[in-house]
């Protein structure tokens, strides 16, 4: 057994002696670590943060930077916010993280995922295809197992929390993870998932509209 | 084919928990004064160890130092003040005359010598096209120059890029124009009624602060401008070229006035003859750079037209063609070849105004007229077009993108397959001498291009429309569509840029060139082009902002004075951006050379404010690079093959032997070396 799915299998035995009255509630509130690990399991970098509120997520990343992504999955935004600068803007592709820990549906998680890719402006040139696997009970008792193919992309793999309704586990076609550890369920301050009303944000239209008036832009028509 | 696949969701996990990738390389150490650097143990024919050939955007020699003064004692200059064709402060001078442009009635085939008989002289009183704001920014934007202050902020900490700094924070928030584009630019003195001839872009409400509308500058246009003809030549201008329907040729090349109203498709209008005064303090700092270093009055841009055949010309000394990317010359599709001539019932209506030629068939759209004339010129020059090549004469995009993703159907995407033509990066590479191509928002550009393989854009669209969509997916590195790929030579090869160790040795960002600098491990030999914020194109950027990507650099090497002293910095431009120009220009072959641009040479070695006269273009700094380390010519085409100049003792700006090429070594006095600030 692999480091990864031990650690799997506690964050889950933890998870089911609390989850059963989240489960019941419409409360859908944790926080959790994002581990990396490589192919053999061992961890590596550090950890990006996690937390989540009914359809709302945050995602701090590993890089100690202080920017953060704020994804809604009602409203059909994500955002990347930068407090040094004091502005925020449509996180677009900046980040796989936000198009992977996204709450799903356990019998239908492809819908949410393919919706994540559209909000990301990501070109769906088809569907996304889930398979469900049988799972592997004896390793991964509560978590549905998922292999998932993005259009163009490999397969990955992803165990969903049927509690959480939320992916723990997401493997890459290489064996690399990104796993979630210390799943703590509980209120997160509202305070986490707002962007401050003084930041502005940022549309790069207006630059690449400028740059279209120089000799960097080659596009047809050429000039 | 390695392509780095940021985004690809089935990449490995660990690489999407890092965000600031870039921002780590952001920061320098103190200069520790050791010598790492492997540079020295290179043998070189001078003392110098390292050069940094730093690329601006489109401006000419009259345009910037037009009203110069050479300080160097006993120092001459062959520019608009000491021709007197302008005063000191800008205003006509006694022989304005010199400079007047024409118009030139329908003709029914295209020329570059315009017939003397469909020749009409513009009267003085505003009859010649009028400068126009063309593209030129209206307001402060709230992300695309120049920013509102607020704003600059915001863009600053978009990335670690080097283009925001204390140089360029305040003048990336000035120079709008308060006037709708395409319109009458009347913060120009007099516009409107400006006389025939240059015309000074200074004023209550202009100055080198401020954008200004763009000229176009494409190859044929520019050959037409230039109206050379041997039935022009004289003693002094034995090549005939007059320069006189600069603004005609502007106003005219897409206007169809066969129908009533006429349309206008180009606003570049009289642009081309606005120039700087740098007597007064316009362009200050490349002006001190003249006073303490060395300028060349006689440095041409190499390629008639625009910014990518000219840099593609810097970085081969040749002209690139189409391909079938495996080498072999094969004809582009028909969308991709140029016809100049003009529409029947236009005064001068571009047919297709695209961007090949085959210039070996005196029969193809456009070729006649020049051959011609380089078959009638004294010194015979050949065109150098080798048979059934089309060659690349206008903006092209590469078939790789920034990250090294081959276009799989360039010719569908308006971009050029990939070039087999030999760059001075290959001869480097040879010889195991260290060099880098450093452009500016590189790393921005390789994230937008991984983005766009990743989205699956990338082989469908144009690279410049793939990064731009990208960009507004992926803001964090938006600046990425700033990066100027037609301006790296290397983007072209496959022998570069399809190598995915190539690509990591050599091309690099902005902020590597001053990394090296700190940490002492400068290539041999640098290229360093800012990206299109800073490069000082008109209309997109500013000539301040340019001044302060070289002050940035120079600064760098200031305070590593052991590198300083070995190393030499030519500030050059990719070409004249389509401004006029009153210097003489020696024809080489089908492709250029075309008008004047500046050359400053900073080394210990080139010091006093000198003014060299010997005949030179971008292929001279190949030549330099080649001659100080001891390389071949590229090919047995290429133009490093010409000799050096020897240049008239009557006319000290027409070489004897040409078509000829100076190799820079005359810039130097390497018995004499003066150790100076770079400004004071």
């Amino acid at each position: 057994m692999t480091h990864t799915l031990r650690a799997l299998i506690a964050v889950n035995v933890l998870l089911t002696l609390s989850i059963g009255a989240f489960a019941q509630s419409p409360a859908h509130e944790f926080s959790a670590d994002i581990v990396s690990r490589d192919a053999a399991g061992a961890i590596v970098g550090a950890s990006a943060k996690l937390h989540v509120a009914n359809h709302k997520v945050r995602i701090d990343p590993a890089d100690g930077s202080g920017e953060f992504f704020i994804t809604d999955d009602q409203a059909g935004t994500a955002l990347f916010v930068r407090p040094a600068q004091r502005l925020f803007m449509d996180a677009g592709q900046s980040s796989t993280l936000t198009q992977i820990f996204v709450n799903v549906d356990l019998h239908d998680p492809c819908r949410q995922w393919q919706a994540a890719a559209l909000v990301a402006r990501t070109p769906v040139t088809g569907p996304w295809q889930c398979e469900r696997i049988k799972s592997d009970s004896a390793s991964n008792p509560h978590a549905i197992e998922y292999s998932v193919q993005a259009p163009r992309q490999a397969i990955s793999r992803s165990w969903i929390n049927p509690g959480l309704n939320f992916p723990i586990l997401w493997q890459a076609s290489d064996g690399t993870k990104l796993a979630l550890e210390n799943i703590r369920i509980g209120p997160q301050p509202p305070g986490l998932f707002a962007v401050p009303a003084e930041y502005r944000k940022f549309d790069p239209a207006a630059l690449i509209e400028r740059i279209k008036h120089s000799d960097v832009w080659a596009g047809p028509p050429n000039r | 084919m390695r392509v780095n696949g940021r985004n690809n969701l089935a990449l490995g996990a660990s690489a999407v928990l890092s965000f600031s990738l870039l921002a780590a390389t952001a920061g320098f150490a103190d200069d520790k004064s050791k010598d790492n650097d492997a540079a020295d143990a290179v043998k070189t024919e001078s003392p110098i160890k390292h050069v940094i050939i730093l690329i601006g955007e489109n401006r000419g020699t009259d345009h910037t130092f037009g009203v110069y003064k050479p300080r160097g004692k006993h120092q001459t200059i062959s520019n608009i003040l000491s021709k007197g064709i302008v005063n000191q402060d800008g205003s006509p001078g006694p022989n304005f005359s010199l400079a007047q442009q024409f118009s030139v009635a329908a003709q029914p085939a295209f020329y570059i010598g315009a017939p003397k008989n469909a020749k009409t002289v513009y009267n003085s009183n505003g009859q010649m096209p009028q400068p126009n704001t063309n593209g030129t920014p209206t307001a402060q934007g709230t992300t695309g120059a120049p920013f509102t202050p607020a704003f600059l902020a915001l863009a600053a900490g978009l990335d670690p890029s080097p283009d925001f700094n204390a140089n360029t924070d305040t003048i990336l928030t000035t120079g709008f124009s308060n006037l709708a584009t395409n319109s009458l630019d009347s913060r120009i003195p007099n516009a409107g009624v400006l006389p025939n001839g240059p015309f000074i872009l200074q004023g209550p409400n202009i100055s080198d602060d401020d954008y200004t509308g763009d000229t176009t500058h494409r190859f044929y246009q520019a050959w037409q401008q230039s109206d050379c003809s041997t039935a022009n030549a004289t003693k002094d201008n034995p090549t005939g070229c007059l320069n006189d329907l600069f603004p005609f040729v502007m106003a005219t090349y897409d206007l169809n006035d066969s129908v009533v109203p006429a349309v206008q498709k180009n606003f570049s209008e009289g642009n081309s003859m606005g120039f700087y005064d740098a007597e007064q303090e316009q362009a200050s700092l490349l002006k001190t750079l003249a006073d303490r270093f060395s300028l060349n009055d006689n440095f041409h841009q190499s390629f008639q037209g625009g910014t990518g055949a000219n840099h593609f010309m810097l970085g081969t000394g040749d002209a690139g063609f189409w391909s079938d990317g495996n080498g072999n010359p094969i004809t582009p599709p028909a969308s991709q070849v140029a016809n100049p001539k003009p529409v029947a019932g236009t005064t001068n209506k571009y047919t297709a105004d695209n961007n090949f030629s085959n210039c070996s068939d005196f029969t193809q759209p456009g070729v006649a007229p020049i051959v011609s004339y380089l078959e009638a010129l004294p010194y015979r020059p050949q065109p150098n077009c080798a048979p059934a090549h089309y060659y690349m004469l206008d903006n092209t995009n590469p078939g790789f993108y920034p990250n090294g993703f081959r276009a799989p159907s360039p010719a569908a995407q308006n971009m050029i397959p990939p070039s087999p033509v030999r760059t001075i990066g290959d001869a480097l590479n040879d010889k195991k001498i260290s060099w880098a191509y450093f452009g500016g928002s590189y790393n921005d550009a390789v994230a937008l291009s991984n983005d766009a393989v990743t989205a699956g854009i990338a082989g469908t669209l144009n690279s410049s429309t793939a990064l731009g969509e990208a960009a507004l997916a992926d803001p964090k590195h938006s600046l990425g569509v700033a990066y100027c790929q037609i301006c790296n030579p290397f983007q072209y090869a496959t022998s570069i840029m399809g190598d995915a160790n190539q690509r990591a040795a050599h091309i690099k960002d902005t902020v590597d060139l001053l990394a090296d600098i700190q940490a002492d491990t400068l290539p041999s030999v640098s290229f360093g082009k800012p990206d299109g914020l800073l490069d000082g194109h008109p209309q997109s950027s500013k000539i301040d902002l340019f001044e302060a990507y070289v002050q940035q650099v120079l600064d760098a090497l200031e305070a590593h004075p052991r590198l300083k002293a070995e190393t030499v910095v030519f500030i050059t431009w990719d070409e004249a951006g389509g401004y006029w120009d009153s210097g003489f220009i020696q024809p080489i072959d089908f492709f250029g050379d075309g008008p004047r641009i500046p050359l400053l040479t900073l080394s210990e070695y080139s010091t006093g404010g000198t003014v060299n006269h010997t005949y030179a273009d971008h292929v001279s700094l190949l030549k330099f690079i080649e001659r100080n380390w001891k390389l071949k010519p590229l090919t047995d085409r290429s133009r490093d093959n010409l000799p050096n100049p020897k240049m008239r003792d009557d006319q000290p700006y027409v070489p004897r032997n040409m078509p000829a090429l100076s190799d820079l070594f005359d810039l130097f006095d390497f018995d004499h070396r003066v150790n100076q600030p770079f400004l004071e």
